[in-house]
């Protein structure tokens, strides 16, 4: 049985689609909120359902990264060292906008050998003169355009769809509570319809005070007990009638 | 000790770095650990359950604005942190050039870099300008005291010819005979780590010929472990060395002292 498919002609041209993602971030009331499925598969082949796309930087970001999965391991350990660099030589840790320009810089450098990329930053901007959490949330391309707004940024395979769904489900003032439920629903719909996202998510929302992790019940394609992991309602077993 | 010796001699052959002396000395390399020698002391301490790094704060003026940061002290990576004697400048840059090494390290295995590792790096960038030329030394020795999980805790030095040791305990800076000398009665292999902080007072006291020490002199910081097991490197607050002299009886009480009249 071969299995070649159509794609394998193009899969140098088109290495955002090589190992598949979905990503999308949202703005809230002092709180921001990143969602990413956790498929990593080699075309239509799915090789790890486990594969985490969303980082923590430091207390106040968060980065999440879509396209080829070698280059999202690498530019996060890539920012990570950034970071810890910066934060032993100045004393204190990157702000979140500070951070959000350094991925754009960072992008840029690599202009004529670019790593495809697709990265999100969120985080929390403390003012200190309204004494407020300020939402920060970055979305770039893979050369390091920085595209910075107050709603959602989206990334991965089945951005188109997910602009869709953002943009019915979104709306200003969300509390961390109504962000996951927002983002969840924006995150599982789009992805659902793509064939190189999904197989679980996860949901991380950010707050002054910590960050929540969550998993989603997603739709998978064999409940095998290896993924029972994946689901937040824990088995029943059936008992056997004597 | 031995730059009284044949001075006359030395000075023909101490211009260059890259020079050897009819002795086999590199004089250029010897006036570096003199000038060590000549500044504020540090010294560090090996316990079973940690390390302390303790130094004299510098005080140059009083009109110089009050530092976030300290200038003898500087925190390398999580698990390893620095006390540096001779001139700060060149010891920011190897400080930085440690700070990248590090961070190098974690980038490509994904694990904290062990401490030897580190101070072999940056002794190999401190002896690159004593053989290449028309470089002077660096003009510091650091005291490196870190934790990894193949060795432990750790303390280094590291001198200006490239050189690296590792150490029990060690003094460097103004009078660090005298210290080294109270060091080599009094260190003993066992200490907790409240005995050796004892202890570092005291050698601190002993080098610098304090009578009335205050925890403004000192900056003293301790690597150990925390309660889950990870690495802390905590600087002592002013109260906690305020307690430590107290307990370490370096203060005599001013009513015991005997008043004495011609």
């Amino acid at each position: 049985v071969s299995t070649q498919s159509t794609w394998d002609i193009r899969k140098y041209k088109m290495s955002d689609q090589y190992n598949g993602a979905a990503l999308v971030g949202m703005c809230g009331k002092e709180c921001v909120a990143l969602a990413c499925d956790t498929r990593l598969g080699v075309q239509l082949r799915t090789i790890d359902t486990n594969f985490n796309k969303v980082f923590k930087v430091n207390d106040r970001t968060m980065i999440g990264l879509t396209g080829l999965a070698t280059d999202i391991q690498t530019v996060s350990a890539k920012l990570h060292k950034e970071e810890k660099v910066y934060r032993l030589e100045e004393g204190e840790t990157l702000t979140a906008s500070m951070f959000a320009n350094f991925v754009s810089h960072f992008l840029y450098k690599q202009r004529f050998a670019p790593y495809i990329v697709t990265p999100i930053v969120a985080g929390l901007d403390y003012d200190s003169i309204t004494k407020e959490w300020k939402p920060v949330m970055a979305g770039y391309d893979l050369i390091g355009c920085m595209d910075q707004n107050n709603t959602f940024a989206v990334g991965g395979t089945c951005s188109e769809l997910l602009y869709g769904a953002c943009e019915s489900f979104y709306k200003e003032g969300m509390g961390p509570d109504e962000i996951f439920e927002v983002i969840s629903q924006a995150l599982l719909t789009s992805m659902d319809r793509d064939i190189l996202s999904g197989w679980g998510a996860n949901v991380y929302i950010l707050t002054p005070t910590q960050l929540i992790t969550k998993k989603l019940l997603t739709r998978v394609d064999q409940q095998l007990f290896q993924y029972s992991n994946l689901l937040s309602v824990k088995k029943k077993k059936k008992k056997k009638k004597k | 000790m031995g730059l009284l010796i044949s001075r006359g001699m030395a000075r023909r052959y101490d211009a260059k770095t890259t020079s050897f002396s009819t002795e086999g000395r590199l004089m250029q390399v010897e006036y570096a650990i003199e000038s060590v020698n000549r500044s504020t002391p540090t010294l560090g301490i090996l316990t079973k359950e940690g390390v302390i790094l303790a130094a004299k704060k510098l005080v140059l003026s009083k009109l110089l604005a009050q530092e976030k940061m300290s200038e003898k002290m500087y925190l390398i990576d999580d698990h390893i942190i620095c006390s540096v004697c001779g001139m700060s400048s060149d010891a920011l840059v190897l400080v930085e050039k440690g700070r990248e090494e590090c961070q190098n390290y974690f980038y490509t295995f994904k694990e904290p870099i062990p401490v030897e590792r580190l101070v072999e790096l940056l002794s190999n960038t401190i002896h690159i300008p004593t053989q290449y030329g028309s470089s002077r030394p660096f003009g510091t020795s650091i005291l490196f005291a870190g934790y990894d999980s193949h060795s432990k805790f750790q303390l280094y030095c590291a001198d200006p010819s490239g050189n690296y040791a590792s150490w029990k305990a060690h003094v460097l800076g103004i009078n660090n005979a005298n210290g080294i000398s109270f060091l080599k009665e009094e260190y003993k292999d066992d200490m907790s780590l409240e005995e050796g902080l004892k202890l570092t007072l005291k050698t601190m006291c002993k080098t610098l010929d304090a009578t009335h020490p205050k925890p403004e002199d000192f900056e003293i910081v301790v690597v150990k472990k925390d309660l889950t097991g990870g690495v802390q490197i905590v600087p002592l607050a002013d109260k906690v060395v305020q307690d430590l002299i107290d307990k370490s009886g370096l203060v005599v009480p001013e009513k015991q002292q005997p008043h004495t009249f011609n």
